[in-house]
């Protein structure tokens, strides 16, 4: 009974890993393949039957004067992602705060009524806004560049951001602000050395959601940016043409994943630590 | 409404067979009647929520056995045992009005609709709910919601036991006294077997006939409310119970009597009973019992006045017997000598404890 | 040093919070806050801290007016009833915390952590987080945080009220203690329990509905309650109380009994007027000749430590006893009851107002504290 109990368990393991696993192993073997390998098809293992070739990475970085260059819309992407996701943390933290803290009002419209105009903004489809901020980046010049799409970024994330952080400082009591500032902190420094180390998994969490939509955002990077600023993304599916090049395209989605699974593996630690856990009691 | 009976129980969350001071509940055998109303009490930790969770079958023993009316459920899972429970917070359906509340339990067993209307009455009736019936559940008082989840463990007429998990946690401690007094009228109208879970001594003695007393793991005594206070049979249930605790004071035995700090006090019984115990030896007096007086007697032993807590009705009196403290419990209006003292400590409300565990000088 | 409110008042949301509250607090002395739960407490700690503001009237400190001056500019420490502390800092690095903000030199904000860790008992936890620790020691952790400034003024709000009471009855004793040396601050406690005022003594206020009924000193006031309601507030159980009404040499109370006119309640005026008895007062045996008695039904028997309250009924009337022991009642069973007249206090049906209180009984205590 226990034997089998436990071959079951690991029998389910096993095909669960391998659900999760053979994607990367395909898009890997397929990065080496060359047009032949990929239509051809193998007689009885794919991925061992091909002859292997550099072809699809050459193309990534001007290999043979032709091809693209990855590099800059990688680097570009990394700008936009990361000063995005931090100044959208910055900024809706604070808000955050506020909204959790103090109480406003606007003649019928009170903090819950704030922190849903929040996110009332994200349930409009992309589509829509996309215009307006078309517009809005020309008026301000910032059309096909990094500051442009990093403003827009801003505004999708922020309200993410705020969204979560406020239910999270509600669970904070509020006798620990008031004991911050009996024990002589101001209002910025009990937010600074008291609230905010106590709010790392919120933090964490609205992070990485700010650092991966802003890492595989297509859509408004598209739209917003032509020539000058190329996120990658827009690289990758330029890469595309009337002969689909898997070959190149599992390259470039190869790399385009490693920060995010490098990211992962450093949620993972921090989460087994259990730092996540009882923060607050 | 069953008997229950725990013949040898005990629980280990580690490996089986282990050394019994990791049991987090040690063995042990003992018997609820039917119809009884029960307590179990001790401090957080002490093992009692494995306890109540055996009898419920959310856990299973490790050893020995759990009968109801002399059937072996042992095995069998929680749905099987026909166990009602109610948890620290009310556990109702908000949407539903009070009577589909009640009425609750007997539709997931297809009960006939006018039996159920007969039985959600009675009970209603039986809880002052009766003119809230149609209201939604949610409108209801904190102590009326608790009711409700009572009343849904009543509605059954094929319960064996209610089990009581701290039941009182959300109730204003106002109206503490007016639930305690339902829940009792309700067993004694009832005759169901109800299990109290507390770490707070009032409630399990308030509520309950019989107690059992837990600390780490091992039930100290199970007895009357009354034997717990005048006669606990463990040093611990004499510190638990009470307020404040009762003294212990550690002595040696001598002819004729006990000795604390080089004084003789004459307790013959007790020296009698101590005389061939192993383990170190303790004295223990409820502060009530010490009586106190100004001229010293046979049999009286000096003290120092230290402190008096003047607590309205009474005087919490500190008295230092070289350097053992003792408190002595002294209505308001008895003359208090000055500084210096004499206690004596009555035979009959004195205890002896050998390693913790009392020794009975009627045998 | 002295903190002076003047006919302050505290609205919340057209809520009334507190009314009319003129109190002054000297420094070296203990102030205990008695009244039942949403009595305004809390309230009044949060104006005396400074992190509430009066909606109206003055609160001053040595006759400056302190309304405006922010939380972290005054030498004020709170004790909540809930555990508060830093959860992201070990205990050492709470208890540190008021001293660094404050800026004392490294040495001294060690010796005195050391002194206050002693002190509360909690030297052996200083590497825990307070995650880690038990409720108790918890507050012991909050305490010392608190005490550890030195502050002017230190609030302590229900600081046991969600210990259990086996805690409660080991750090009553050391509160006492704790604050009976005080020479250099003004200390506030609040508390439910009369039994809690009564052990830590010093002076009371007695709150209800956002009032002050009565100051005082705490011992004064138990014998001589103001009126109705602090009889009420100030007994654990409440005191006991029957209509009655005064008619030449007697008073008929509400349920039947004729009491003579007499002894201390010789003076009271014709008419209506409220009888209180306490719990204690009331007895299963008989003490004197001339004990009232009277037969109830038991209604509850109710544990509390190692005394019974006996819940009775009794013509229309709820009373409770109050016996010494463990002992058990069955419901609905009969029980005859006795008081001493000597023993009643009177209050205006009018009013509320005390009009008679018996004569204290001479207590050892009394004698010594003289």
């Amino acid at each position: 009974m226990f034997v089998l109990y436990r071959s079951l368990k690991y029998f389910v393991l096993l095909v669960w890993s391998a659900f999760v696993a053979l994607p990367f192993l395909w898009a890997l073997t397929t990065s080496f393949k060359t047009a032949n390998g990929v239509v051809s098809g193998a007689t009885y293992i794919p991925w061992l039957q091909y002859e292997p070739s550099l072809e699809g990475w050459k193309v990534l970085f001007r290999g043979e004067g032709k091809g693209i260059d990855i590099i800059t819309p990688y680097l570009n992407s990394l700008t936009v992602t990361l000063s995005a996701s931090f100044i959208s943390l910055l900024l809706g933290t604070l808000a955050a705060y506020g909204l959790s803290r103090f109480s406003w009002r606007a003649g019928p419209i009170r903090n819950a009524d704030i922190t849903f105009f929040f996110i009332s903004q994200r349930i409009m489809p992309p589509i829509v806004l996309s215009i307006p901020f078309f517009l809005m980046l020309r008026m301000l010049g910032l059309l096909d560049s990094r500051a442009g799409l990093v403003l827009v970024y801003i505004a999708l994330l922020m309200p993410i951001v705020v969204w979560v952080m406020v239910d999270f400082f509600n669970n904070i009591p509020r006798e620990l602000d008031e004991t911050a500032m009996l024990d002589g902190c101001g209002p910025l420094e009990t937010f600074w050395r008291v609230i905010l180390p106590n709010c790392k998994p919120g933090l964490v969490v609205a992070g990485l959601f700010c650092i991966v939509f802003g890492w595989n955002d297509f859509f408004f990077a598209f739209i917003l940016t032509f020539t000058e600023t190329q996120l990658l993304p827009v690289a990758i599916v330029s890469l595309n043409s009337s002969v689909t090049p898997w070959w190149s395209l599992s390259a470039s989605s190869l790399i385009a994943v490693v920060p995010l699974v490098i990211l992962a593996f450093v949620i993972e630690k921090y989460l087994s630590s259990g730092n996540l856990a009882g923060a607050i009691k | 409404m069953a008997r229950i009976e725990l013949k040898d129980v005990g629980h280990c969350y580690g490996p089986a067979g282990g050394r019994l001071e990791d049991y987090a509940l040690q063995p042990f055998s003992h018997v609820w009647e039917d119809g009884g109303a029960y307590a179990l009490l001790g401090p957080s930790g002490c093992g009692k929520t494995t306890f109540l969770n055996i009898i419920s079958g959310l856990v299973h023993p490790t050893r020995g056995r759990v009968l109801f009316d002399g059937r072996d459920v042992t095995a069998l899972a929680t749905a099987q045992r026909n166990i009602a429970q109610v948890f620290q917070f009310p556990v109702i359906y908000k949407t539903k009005t009070v009577h589909d509340n009640l009425a609750f339990p007997l539709r997931c067993r297809n009960v006939e609709e006018t039996e159920i209307r007969r039985r959600v009455q009675e009970v209603a009736a039986l809880l002052n709910l009766e003119s809230s019936l149609k209201k939604p559940a949610r409108q209801l008082t904190a102590d009326a919601k608790q009711l409700i989840s009572l009343g849904r463990g009543l509605v059954r007429e094929d319960v064996a036991a209610i089990l009581l998990d701290e039941p009182l946690t959300v109730i204003d401690p106002q109206q503490k006294w007016l639930l305690r007094r339902k829940l009792k009228e309700i067993n004694t109208a009832l005759k169901q077997t109800m299990v109290y879970v507390t770490h707070d001594q009032n409630e399990a003695m308030t509520f309950a006939d019989h107690v059992a007393v837990m600390d780490q793991g091992k039930v100290m005594q199970i007895g009357t409310p009354q034997e717990l206070f005048e006669c606990p049979q463990h040093t611990f249930v004499g510190w638990f119970i009470g307020s404040p605790a009762m003294n212990i004071l550690p002595c040696t035995v001598a002819e004729g009597g006990v000795m604390i700090k080089d004084k003789k006090v004459p307790l013959p019984a007790l020296a009698k009973a101590a005389a061939t115990a192993a383990g170190a030896l303790e004295l223990g007096i409820r502060p009530e019992f010490v009586q106190i007086s100004d001229t010293p007697g046979a049999g009286a032993l000096g003290v120092d006045i230290r402190e008096i807590e003047n607590l309205g009705n009474y005087n919490i009196v500190m008295l230092d017997l070289d350097g053992l403290e003792i408190k002595a419990k002294i209505s308001v209006g008895n003359p208090l000598p000055d500084r210096k003292a004499f206690i004596r400590l009555p035979e009959k409300s004195t205890h002896i404890y050998a390693s913790g565990q009392r020794l009975n000088p009627g045998t | 040093m002295s903190l002076i409110l003047e006919a302050v008042g505290s609205m919340a949301e057209d809520q009334m919070h507190l009314a009319d509250i003129n109190l002054t607090f000297e420094k070296g002395a203990f102030y205990v806050v008695l009244g039942a739960t949403l009595a305004g407490k809390t309230s009044l700690l949060r104006l005396l801290s400074g992190l509430d503001q009066p909606t109206s009237g003055a609160i001053t400190m040595d006759g400056r007016n302190i309304v405006e001056v922010p939380v972290w500019k005054r030498r004020v420490s709170m004790v909540y009833q809930q555990f508060i502390n830093y959860p992201h800092l070990d205990v050492r690095a709470n208890i540190a915390f008021p001293l660094q903000r404050a800026g004392l030199p490294g040495d001294e904000i060690d010796a005195r952590i050391n002194e206050v860790t002693a002190l509360l008992g909690i030297g052996e936890l200083l590497r825990r987080r307070p995650g880690e620790l038990s409720g108790g020691q918890q507050q012991r952790v909050a305490l010392a945080r608190s005490l550890v400034k030195n502050a002017d003024l230190l609030l302590l709000d229900e600081p046991l009220v969600n210990l259990d009471y086996k805690l409660r009855e080991q750090l009553r004793p050391e509160f006492r203690s704790l604050f009976g040396n005080n020479t250099s601050a003004i200390i506030v406690y609040s508390t439910t329990e009369p039994l809690e005022a009564l052990m830590l003594g010093g002076r009371i206020i007695i709150l209800d509905e956002g009032r002050v009924l009565q100051t005082g000193d705490v011992h004064e006031a138990f014998h001589n309650p103001a009126c109705e309601t602090v009889a009420r507030v100030f007994n654990d159980p409440p005191m006991n109380m029957i209509s009655a009404d005064v008619a030449g040499e007697r008073i008929i109370l509400g349920d039947g009994l004729v009491l003579p006119r007499s002894g201390h309640l010789a003076g009271l005026p014709p008419g209506p007027c409220r009888i209180g008895i306490r719990a204690n007062d009331l007895n299963l045996e008989q003490s004197a000749a001339d004990d009232m008695e009277l037969a109830a039904e038991v209604q509850l028997s109710e544990v509390n430590g190692s005394e019974t309250y006996i819940h009775i009924h009794h013509n229309e009337v709820s009373w409770v006893v109050r016996e010494d022991g463990v002992h058990s009642y069955a419901l609905g069973s009969g029980i005859r009851i006795r008081f001493n007249p000597g023993r009643l206090f009177a209050f205006s049906s009018a009013d509320g107002r005390l009009l008679a209180a018996p004569d204290n009984l001479v207590s050892g205590s009394a004698v010594m504290e003289g």
